[in-house]
């Protein structure tokens, strides 16, 4: 219904819009591609023909909604939340996360800066069910999704401006390398081997080729299989289960350090915000 | 294309207008004295170090959770000396050093044990299984459940066998195996040592030393190298 109704929308909001929607996430992809020729970027051409009615911007849109409406135990919007670049500044927000806070003394990526803001914005706790649930069709995951959005086809670009995070940047360079678990796996067993390196049938991203970077980092992305949208905790989650590795909290400075570094990695690449991915 | 995303956009240059009166030129706001001081200085550590507190020490991971063999997690991430030695060859992006190589081949072949009754081929149809099987000992937010199924030895997921699934490439195309190499006893005890532990042959390689971190069974791997080495099995057709 929300789908139909945006679709029916004049033109004319187009032109108004700026440069961050000037290309939908499949040209930025299809420009990536070819760049590099990669075969982990055309992959999936059942993924590429599904990118323009991506079932993300359905959930995008409950997440503008969210983001909007007083909720919580305070009565609060999130417009006044600061994702780094003053209090509601949505756009470009995204694709400069992780940051550090100084209202935390913390650096934080965006899922727990989100968690961050519904807590002292709206009132919300630990135990509501608002915070507590992160993946599936989730507050948290409509949200994530609608201001991600707001930062479509601009360049990765964390700020290393503070010595935290650069510390945390390091950090999760380190922790991208160490091998641990009885498999031995570190991130670098799947990332960093030549592209179009395979495991079973899907083409891995390399850490070192920035095209297929941003991609692999291109989180919120709906995934087919899952039949959600997923977040970047939830990728590192995954990774992490797979590795044979033990459970890992969300928000927690393992999270943040990781995906400081692999943000980094990516640096001056288009973000594909919402992404589309197996 | 851009029928939905303009909205957003729209709403987000006006907000934009409305708020960036209260924002520094970079948007980053200077920290004030007020903060809350942290309980250890990340700034002072040196990367690994913080890597290593972040791991054991940042309450990031569950170390107490249980794990298939019986340990914790905390056991899961402490690395033994071939794991933090292969971790910063890794870490180097450099070929590893010929003497390095050769400590960790020799570490690794001494934790080899060989089957009692001499190396024999088991069963290639059980082989096949285990080397599809990319279950056990997962644990995380989904735990595998080993009562209710034999781990895998994960084979396929990085090796082409036979030619009726898709293997992975991460390590070589094992197809033909036993074809090409013929099954002489000196082949299948290489073949069995590569199985329990790689880096006897390979230091720092990808692959799991199944045998020696009791990933798979003396049985299992005997049945996987049937797979290998039947000249039945679809392996070598």
């Amino acid at each position: 219904m929300i789908k139909k109704a945006l679709c029916a929308l004049p033109l004319a909001l187009a032109l108004v819009s700026t440069t961050s929607t000037a290309k939908a996430p499949e040209d930025i992809l299809d420009e990536l591609a070819a760049k590099s020729k990669s075969p982990y970027l055309t992959q999936s051409p059942q993924n590429r023909m599904m990118m323009p009615d991506n079932p993300a911007y359905d959930i995008a849109a409950e997440g503008e909604q969210l983001f909007k409406q007083k909720r919580g135990p305070k009565n609060a919007s999130l417009e006044q939340c600061d994702f780094g670049k003053g209090p509601g500044v949505l756009k470009g927000a995204y694709v400069e996360l992780p940051r550090y806070f100084s209202d935390t003394g913390k650096v934080m990526d965006f899922e727990s800066r989100l968690v961050y803001c519904m807590k002292t914005l709206q009132g919300y706790t630990d135990n509501d069910p608002q915070i507590r649930q992160r993946h599936g069709n989730t507050d948290i995951m409509k949200l994530t999704t609608y201001i991600a959005m707001q930062s479509n086809g601009m360049p990765w670009n964390p700020p290393m401006n503070h010595p935290l995070e650069k510390a945390m940047r390091d950090a999760g360079e380190e922790l991208f390398y160490r091998r641990a678990g009885p498999m031995d796996f570190n991130c670098a067993t799947c990332h960093t081997n030549p592209s179009g390196t395979r495991i079973r049938a899907s083409v891995l991203p390399n850490i070192k080729i920035p095209e297929e970077w941003t991609k692999a980092i291109s989180w919120p992305a709906y995934r087919v299989g899952h039949e959600a949208v997923r977040s970047s905790q939830h990728r590192v989650l995954e990774c992490l289960w797979q590795m044979r590795y033990p459970n890992l909290k969300p928000d927690s400075d393992v999270n943040i350090a990781l995906i400081s570094f692999w943000t980094d990695r990516a640096r001056g690449q288009p973000a594909i915000l919402p992404d589309m991915k197996r | 294309m851009l029928h939905k995303t303009p909205i957003s956009a729209a709403v987000a240059a006006a907000t934009l207008t409305l708020f960036t009166a209260g924002c520094t030129a970079t948007g980053q706001v200077q920290p004030k004295a007020t903060e809350a001081p942290a309980q250890v200085d990340y700034t002072k550590m040196k990367p690994q170090e913080l890597a290593e507190y972040l791991v054991f020490q940042s309450g990031s991971y569950d170390l107490a959770q249980p794990t298939q063999e019986g340990t914790t997690g905390k056991d899961r991430l402490t690395q033994d000396e071939l794991q933090k030695v292969c971790s910063q060859v890794a870490r180097s992006g450099k070929e590893i050093d010929d003497k390095t190589a050769e400590r960790i081949n020799k570490m690794a072949m001494a934790t080899i044990k060989y089957p009692e009754g001499g190396i024999k081929l088991g069963d290639w149809r059980k082989g096949r299984d285990i080397a599809w099987s990319g279950f056990g000992f997962r644990t995380a937010h989904n735990p595998d459940d080993h009562n209710r199924g034999t781990p895998g030895g994960n084979c396929y997921n990085c090796h082409q066998l036979a030619a009726d699934r898709t293997g992975g490439t991460i390590g070589p195309s094992l197809t033909g195996y036993g074809k090409i190499r013929g099954s002489s006893p000196e082949m299948l005890k290489y073949a069995y040592e590569v199985i329990y532990n790689p880096h006897a042959y390979f230091a720092c390689t990808q692959m799991p030393r199944s045998g020696a971190k009791g990933l798979l069974t003396q049985q299992q791997i005997l049945d996987v190298m049937a797979y290998l080495f039947d000249p039945a099995s679809p392996v070598n057709k």
